[in-house]
Parts: C-alpha cells; structure tokens; sequence
C-alpha cells in the first residue's frame, strides 16, 4: 500500500483483510503511471474548459448554473463538467460458504473526463460489480476489501456513506441499470417516478425539474410530454432505455455509468441507443461508463476499452488500437469468436472452454490461464506484470516475454522485480 | 422437406370484447426447407419470426395458410395424427435456463424421451443408456461430468448443448434453433452454432435459425437461405451471402447497418441506412408495410402494398418498388 | 470429434447406471439433512413435530384407556407428579394432552392429505388441460370455496357424532382443497409456458409423464408447504369445534380440555384451572411453531440448487 504516495493510507481494516499481496507488481506499474499523468490537479483546475475534442462543450458548461434554481446545491459546483474518475486496486469479495471470494480483485482504470470508457466482459468477469462500485452499492454478501474509488469533485466513494453517499447518486453519479426496460415503477407513470426522484433528491424546483427532462426526452426524439403520462407497459423496449438514461441524467449527473445498456434490443434499436449515448455525451460534456458483454457496442461507441476477465482486467487502451490489433490472447480470442458478417467465416473460432465462475476463479497466477493457448509454467504461480505502451496497458506473461525479448522495455523490468519482491514478501508471511 | 404456403397468424388480445385489439403476427408466409438445408429468419422482435418457427415445430396453431411435412399436408390430418410429423421438428428454445428442467438430472432429461422410444422399438436398457452417452458425445459434452448432474450445475453452453442432445434422441429431421446463442457467453457462441453446422453436415439435420442477428445466421451454412421478415411478410429472400453483400430491400439494409463495426477492424459501409423511429406503426396496414420508417418511400408506398417476387437479374426475392443496391455491410479496414 | 470444445474432466463423476436410482435418492435425504443443519430453527421445527408424532403414534400406549382420577386432588397446582396440573376430576393434564394428541394430529394429517391429494389434482388437471376441463372444475372449485364450514359443521354434528378422528379428517379435507386447487391450477398454468414443459411436449412424452415427472417435481415445495400448513388450519378447526361445544365430547381432545376448563373450570376468572387451559394452548402452540420452521426449509429441500450447495 505504501506504493501509493499520492493517495491517502486505506482504512486500516483494508489493509489488513485485504489478499492483494501478490499483485502489487501491477499495481506499482500503474500507480506510477496515473502520477505521471498527474490528472488530479488538472481537473480541478480552471482550464478544464479549455477542452478541445469536446464538441458543444462551451455552451454547455454554462448550462447547470443556468438550469438550477439558485440556493441549490448544484450551485457549490458553478463548473460541475465531465469529471475524471480514478479505480485503483479495487478488489470486491462476495461471502460464500466457501469463505470470501473475490468477484473483483486489484483493477486499476482511470475514466478519463470527457470520454467513454467501455468495460467489456462475459459472465462471471466482475465488470456489473465494478459497476456498483462506482456508487459503492455493492450489496451484501459483497464488499468492497480493498482499494478506492476516486471521482473529482466527490472523493474517494469507498469512504462515502449514508446521506452522502444518496446524494452523490444522481446529483453526480448517474446509474443506467441493467435491464433499464424493466426497472420502471409498473404502477406509476414514468412522470410520477420522475417526481418521486426530484423529491428524494431535494430538488426545490419540480417544474424546472420536468422541464428538464421534457427536453431530455425531446433531444432523444421522444415526444416528452407523452412520456412522462406513460406506464412502463406503453413504451417499447427502446423507449424505457432512453427514459433510463433520462432518469440518469436529469439530476445533472455528469459521470454516467450504462450496465449493459442495450442487451435485449434488436440491432435496429440498439444502434439507435447507442447513437444516443454519445451525442448525449458529447452534448453535456460527461464522462462515460458502458458496461457491456458486447464487444460490437464497445466499439461503437467507445473511446477507450477495458477488458475484464475472472475479475481482473486483462487488457486496456484506447479502442482503435486494442480492437485493431489486440494483445491479450483473451481479448485475440474473444474477437475471432465474435460472428462477423465480412471475412472468412472459417477463421472465426470459438474460444475454448468456459468462462470462471466465482468459485473457479484461480486464487493464484493468471485467471485465463486454463483457456490459454500461450500458457507458459510461470501462468500458474506468478501475477501477470502489466505492461504499458503508452496508454494501452496488457497484464500477460506472453507478452511481458516478447516485450522483453524485443529489447527489454525498462517497465517491463520493473515489474518482474515488483513482482519477485512480493512473493518474496509473501513466502516470508507464511 | 418441410414447406408452408401462405401462413397466417393473428393474436387476439385478450381482455374485454370491445378492448380486444388483432395483432397481425404473420400476413402469409411462404417457405420452403430442404430435407438437410438451412435457412434463417430475420426480424426484429414483434416481427412473427419466433410465432413462425413455433408453427413450425407443431407447438402453435395458425388460422390459414398449409404446412408439408415430406409431401403429407397437415391439414389433411387429425391433431392426434401430426404429432408424429411434428416430433421430427424440434426447437431449441433461447433460454438454455427454461428449457431443462432444474429438478431432473441429464441423465433422465435424456432418459425420458430415450425409454419411450426403446418401448416403441422394443431395444434394450443398455441401449438407452449408451444412446444418451453418445449423443451427449456428439454435442461435445462429457457423458460422466454431465450425466449426473443438475441443469444449475453446468453453464449456459454446456446447457445449451445439452438441450440440443435431447432433441436430437427423437432423431429430429429439423433443428429450429430460436435465437439459440442470445443468452449464452459471447466467447461460446461460436462454438454452439458451429455445433449446429456440424450436426448439419454429419447428421444431414436441416436447421432453421431464428435470430435478429444477421452475423450469426452466416454460420449455419453458406448455402443457407435467409428470410427477412418485417411485421410479419417476408420482405427479402435469398441465399445469405447474397443477401448480405448485395441486399435490396431497405429494411434488410436497416439491419444490416446496425450491426456495431468493430471500428479498428472494420470501418463502416458506405451507405447505411437508418430507418426513422417507429411510431405506433402497428395499426398502419396500407401499402408498404415498412414505409412509415422508409427513408426512400414514395407515394406508391404508402397507397400500394408490395409482393414478394424476383429482382431482375437475381436469385433474391424482395418486396420493393424501389430495390436498389446499396453497400451497408461494414468492410475489413485498410490493415496490412 | 466434433465441436472443438473442451469440458473439464470431471473428478469423480460417477457413471449413473443401475444404481442411479439409489444414489440420487441418498443424495436426496443428504442433502435434506444439509439444508436443516444450515439453520438451528429447523432442526428445532423437526425435532418439535417428531415429539408430538411420537406422541400421537405411542402416546395413548403409556396410559391406561381409562386415565385414573384422583378425587383429592381436583385442579392440583402443577408440581412433580403433574406437571400441568389436574382437571375438575383429579386427572392428570398432560396425560390428558398426550392422549388427545393423537385425535387432533390424525384428524390433521388427513385432512391435509384430503386436500392436497384432491386440490393437487384439479388444480393440475385443469390447469394442464385447460379450455373446458379447466372451467368446469374451476366452477367446482369455486363452490368448493363458497361452501360456509361452519353452519355445515353444526348441521353434520346433528346426524354425524365425529368419533373417529377419520370422519373429522374427511370433512375438514373436503372442505378445505378449494384453495389448493386454485393455487396449484396458478402454478400449473405459469409452468406449463416453460420451456422444458413444451420440449416434453415436443418430444412426444406421455401426459402421465409431463404431470407427474416434469410438473410435480417442480411444485414439491409448493405442495408440501401448503400441506404442513393445511395441518395447522385443521388443527385449528377441529379445536376450534370442539371448544365451542359444537360437537359431542366422545373423545379425548384438545378442544375439549379447553372448553372444559373455561366453561367448566373458569379458568378465565379463576387462577386454578389455568395449567389446564394453557397446557393444550401450548400444545397447539408447539405443533405450529414446529410446522412454521419446518415450512422455512421446504423450498431449499424440493430444489437441487439451494439442496447442494
């Protein structure tokens, strides 16, 4: 833990129960790697406006003050905009009979302010209990063991509770639930529940607060007044994922998280969706988290991708890249087995095996070492270092072997000694 | 060889006689299944695909339209006298969790159908048993994990699989697969259609694929034959590579073009198209069905309504007063 | 050999051949005894109803027909030798209670067995048929439940004197399966829609086999829930009877004690024939609280998933 200096000490409860040990190569790695970046003093910072690659950005960041009646709490953040979230050795553990197990173990992503990240993965990879982090609503038999959760402007949300913690969701954090079409209120017009939500949240204005979300719906090419008049059961499956995510958004949230936004919509809608969210995005000026087990939505939609697997993530970096030539077997496996409808069909292969459930997860070593066909001895023991270029980052023996061989990448080195160091330090444990 | 001409289907809704509202599921369907071909419907949900394949393995009526079963019209025959027809077509349901009961083992959710057949034919026990091992071999299932166990205990491929192997112990003529990989893990996918493929070619089993994914219908058979089905009318017809390189009708372009491009891989086709919002269209029955959401509709569309039939020069059949070839699929980006 | 998929091997999994059978049933009651010792309130529910179903089976052996009277000590305080007390003629109350028990669990059990056996079959019956079968015994049901208990009781009392706990048991039964009929009927229609019901169907398996293979097993909890607490609404009942005076006192009885102790003993305005109104209070108290832990683990038991793991 000591290898973090920029952060504050975990609680010490954390620490101690906390099984992280053997990975703090990787941590150090990109701990290192988020102080170079040195986002924290950025975003607080009064250039933030200044950001280029964010299309109406200017016109919208006048926009909360404008929108919130004054005395309103909005009014303590004058230039609420996208802000930067930072995940770091984030680890989950569920309590089974077997004793706890964890769902999510040791992530490290930063959500870069104004972008979309997308997190990929399939069942069993932890990426809807990463998800529920970001709120710190893991519910129980979970907990959050170790690790923080870091967003501008509120913290670390690890640490958040009770009132705080309410507040925080909606006013800055929005939450697009998985199957959004069915999380309505069946007996209350989406209208009621919209209310509902503004007096929860101890908005003054509910008129200010429909008109709000009148224009939302509008700009999502709903008509709003009939909405918000509706039952769930009036609108289609589409329509109640763009009340979804107007419910999200109408509390001037301005970090979005999307758990798996479009399952269960045909291709038609779900391209629609998908457009949506990035013009709204890019609209409002937010920063962005789709959960997804598709990699077609990701690449949609997404500016930077996170692969997960058995609670780790495997693989990250801006999505044209990882996509183009990706590096992980895992993520190599995942595209060739995702149909296509150009190429040779003969070339698509499924990947072998099966995905880890929470109690097949492997405790030590690399977790997609049984479906690897790159497997090497040191996959059984030893924690992939995570490798780095640049901003793309790839937690893999296989590669850390051929980085190194192509002329030993100084980062690379780095890692493996993290890495001795702390099974060093943990056979000393023992 | 299973064909059905002109199947109609309409749900009435139920609920207070002056309530009751039609919805027209299927508006005469024709199709045509070879014995040991394949062919997929495509629509989107609400589009009559999934009624469609129902009716076909016998688990729902239709109100008109006939249904051959090797040359035998269904009509011709009492309820008690199709079953026999009907057994040679089963459908693998999309929710690998429904479809097998959690409270049986495999080894009597196989056993089941096995025994009353080994009663029918008079074989053996041992028969029974070295059936099921063989067909759980066949799906690529290991007899000794998966016999004994629970449904709860396997995971959603090896499900799936399983499913499959109970189908196939009455022999099935036809596998109708309805949207068969949709809740199964996206690395595994492949490996189910793939399976099915196989069976196809092994077992001469004809599959019908249900699914709104046109990705996942090309991996049936490239000899396939694909349905494009929009609120219950087939709009295009034709063999899947043709259908998917040079589609004509713009809701089969409407689909294609929404199916995500894995930008870094692939960059987008040329022309998508993208449909406008659908908007209570489901009362909307004059002309072209499909022209409410049309970017290219005309005054004939909306006045005059299209039949299926032959583009000139074609293999593919489209109901289309303005078929016109535009390139939508997403194309392999400039890498290399 | 054919789709390039590889399964883990499995340690240890057993070949089901022959014996199959018999292993799924040890693994069965295995793992009934695994999901009682998950919770001590179940093992408690258990061991509460095997006292009382040791009671009603051998109770009556361990007294005389007749219970000895004891004239000099008419509504004795509790004390060693009686531990609840005696009645107006010296008897001792719990011999009273251990004696009646068997009447008022055997009127119980059949009548729980009455209405789920009946309420189990028209309820699956008409919602597996449903269309005409279904209407007409919904009818049926219906009447069934519009049928007033009570007024009918005090009409039977009249011709019918309800010696044996049988012809109790029978009348509760055939008045009580209306409301397992319409619940299971609900079951039955909700389960008939899924999917491994319609793949029965697909492959041409026999009704017999749908209802009692496919179907029932998947209701078990269901089934045996409404059953324990059918026992509790039957013993509530004839107590209930018996206390109101509405039927003749032929038998030793719960209901009786309790009547004879408010209206003979006044055990409301006096302290004295209290032990002998709160013993089978008590009695009846114990059976449910029994019956109500018991019913906690029913669900975990009838489905492998919650059994195993």
């Amino acid at each position: 833990m000591f290898l973090f200096p920029t952060k504050k000490a975990p609680a010490p409860e954390r620490e101690a129960s906390s099984p992280e040990r053997t990975s703090l190569p990787e941590r150090s790695e990109r701990s290192e790697r988020s102080e170079r970046s040195g986002r924290p003093e950025e975003l607080g910072g009064p250039e933030r406006s200044g950001r280029s690659e964010q299309p109406g950005g200017p016109e919208r960041s006048g926009r909360p003050a404008e929108v919130s009646p004054p005395g309103e709490p909005e009014k303590a953040f004058p230039g609420k905009k996208a802000p930067g979230v930072r995940v770091s050795g984030l680890s989950v553990v569920y309590r089974t009979p077997a004793g706890e197990l964890p769902a999510v173990r040791g992530i490290d992503l930063e959500l870069v302010p104004g972008t979309i990240t997308g997190v990929v993965g399939e069942s069993g990879s932890g990426k809807s209990t990463l998800a529920l982090s970001l709120l710190n609503a893991v519910q129980p038999p979970g907990r959050i063991s170790a690790g923080s959760v870091e967003i501008d402007g509120l913290g670390d949300v690890v640490r958040l509770g009770g009132d705080a913690l309410r507040k925080a969701r909606g006013r800055h954090i929005g939450y697009v639930f998985q199957a959004a079409q069915n999380s309505l209120n069946p007996l209350k017009t989406v209208g009621k529940q919209l209310l509902d939500l503004g007096r929860s949240h101890e908005v003054d204005d509910l008129r200010e607060l429909v008109r709000d979300a009148k224009e939302l719906l509008g700009r999502m090419g709903m008509d709003g007044a009939r909405v918000l008049d509706s039952h769930q059961h009036e609108l289609s499956g589409g329509m109640r994922q763009r009340v979804g995510i107007m419910l999200a958004l109408v509390l001037n949230a301005h970090l979005v998280v999307l758990d798996e936004p479009t399952t269960a919509l045909d291709m038609i809608t779900q391209a629609t969706i998908l457009r949506i969210i990035r013009e709204v995005h890019e609209e409002r000026g937010l920063t962005t988290l789709v959960i997804t087990h598709d990699l077609g939505v990701v690449a949609e939609v997404a500016d930077r991708l996170a692969v997960m697997y058995g609670g780790r993530v495997v693989e990250q970096g801006p999505t044209m890249e990882v996509l183009g030539a990706p590096r992980h077997p895992y993520t190599q496996g995942l595209i060739r087995a995702i149909p296509r409808l150009v190429g040779d069909i003969g070339e698509a292969r499924a990947l072998p095996g099966r995905p880890p459930t929470l109690g097949t997860i492997p405790a030590r070593g690399c977790v997609f070492r049984e479906r690897c066909h790159l497997r090497m001895a040191v996959c059984e023991t030893e924690e992939p270092p995570a490798i780095s270029r640049g901003e793309w980052i790839v937690a893999c023996h296989a590669v850390a072997a051929e980085a190194e061989a192509e002329g030993g990448r100084r980062r690379v080195a780095a890692g493996t000694q993290g890495s001795a160091k702390a099974h060093g330090a943990k056979g000393e444990q023992g | 060889m299973i064909t059905g001409q002109g199947i109609t289907k309409t749900f009435r809704q139920r609920g207070s006689v002056l309530a009751g509202r039609e919805v027209k599921a299927l508006r005469g369907v024709d199709f045509a299944i070879k014995k040991g071909g394949a062919a997929s419907f495509i629509g989107e949900s609400g589009s009559g695909k999934t009624t469609l394949g129902r009716i076909i393995a016998g688990l729902e009526s239709h109100d008109a339209g006939e249904i051959t079963i090797d040359g035998t019209p269904m009509s011709s025959l009492r309820p008690k006298q199709r079953q026999p027809y009907f057994r040679r077509i089963q459908l693998i349901h999309q929710d690998p969790y429904s479809a097998l009961n959690p409270t049986r083992t495999v080894h009597q959710t196989l056993n089941a159908p096995l025994d009353l057949r080994a009663k029918g034919t008079g074989r053996s026990r041992s028969w029974v048993e070295g059936r099921a091992e063989e067909l759980l071999e066949l799906v690529g299932l290991d007899p000794g994990y998966v016999l004994p166990r629970y449904p709860h205990q396997l995971s959603g491929g090896m499900r799936q699989r399983v499913v499959i192997a109970r189908a196939l112990t009455v022999d099935p003529e036809m596998l109708v697969a309805d949207e068969a990989v949709s809740m199964i893990d996206v690395s595994l996918r492949l490996g189910i259609l793939a399976l099915l493929k196989d069976l196809r070619e092994r077992l001469g089993v004809s599959v019908l694929f249900i699914t709104h994914d046109v990705a996942t219908a090309r991996y049936i058979g490239e000899d396939g034959e694909l349905y494009v089905i929009y609120r219950g009318q087939v709009v295009e017809r034709g063999h899947v590579e043709t259908i998917i390189s040079d589609p004509v009708h713009p809701y089969t372009q409407s689909l294609l073009s929404a199916i995500p491009v894995l930008r870094g891989l692939e960059q987008p086709g040329e022309e998508p198209v993208v449909p406008t919002e659908a908007l209570d269209e489901g009362n909307h029955d004059a002309g072209c069905l499909f022209a409410r959401r049309c970017p290219f509709r005309t005054g004939r569309c909306e006045s005059e309504h299209p039949v299926l039939g032959h583009a000139e020069g074609t293999s593919q059949e489209h109901a289309c007063f303005h078929p016109r070839r535009r390139s939508v699929v997403a194309m392999p980006a400039g890498r290399a | 050999m054919t789709a390039p998929t590889i399964i883990p091997g499995a340690p240890g999994g057993t070949r089901t051949t022959g014996g199959a059978r018999a292993t799924l049933r040890r693994n069965f009651w295995r793992g009934v005894g695994r999901v009682l010792r998950r919770k001590p309130s179940r093992m408690l529910g258990v061991i509460i109803l095997a006292v009382f179903a040791v009671m009603g089976a051998f109770g009556p052996l361990f007294y005389p027909a007749q219970l000895p009277r004891d004239n000099n000590a008419l509504y004795a305080a509790p004390s060693l030798i009686h531990p609840f007390g005696t009645d107006f003629e010296g008897t001792d109350v719990l011999a009273l209670v251990i004696t009646g028990a068997r009447y008022v669990l055997l009127t119980g059990l059949i009548t729980a067995v009455i209405a789920i056996v009946l309420g189990t079959g028209v309820g699956l019956f008409a919602g597996f048929r449903r269309g005409r079968w279904d209407s007409l015994l919904m009818r049926i049901t219906d009447m069934n439940l519009a049928i007033p208990g009570l007024p009918l009781l005090l009409v039977l009392s009249t011709v019918w004197k309800f010696t044996s706990a049988f012809e109790m048991g029978l009348v509760l039964g055939l008045l009580g399966w209306g409301g397992v009929a319409r619940s299971v009927r609900a079951q039955t229609l909700s389960l008939r829609e899924r999917g491994f019901i319609e793949a029965a169907r697909g492959l041409g398996l026999s009704t017999k086999h749908i209802i009692g293979r496919e179907l029932l097993p998947s209701m078990a909890p269901f089934i045996a829930m409404n059953m324990l607490i059918a026992v509790t609404g039957a013993v509530y009942a004839q107590v209930g009877l018996f206390f109101l005076g509405v039927l003749p006192f032929e038998a030793n009885n719960w209901g009786v004690m309790l009547n004879l102790a408010v209206f003979g003993g006044g055990a409301l305005t006096t302290t004295a024939a209290l032990p002998y109104l709160l013993a089978p209070l008590l009695a009846i108290l114990l059976l449910t609280l029994g019956i109500v832990l018991v019913v906690d683990a029913m669900d975990e038991i009838f489905n492998p998933r919650l059994r195993e793991e």
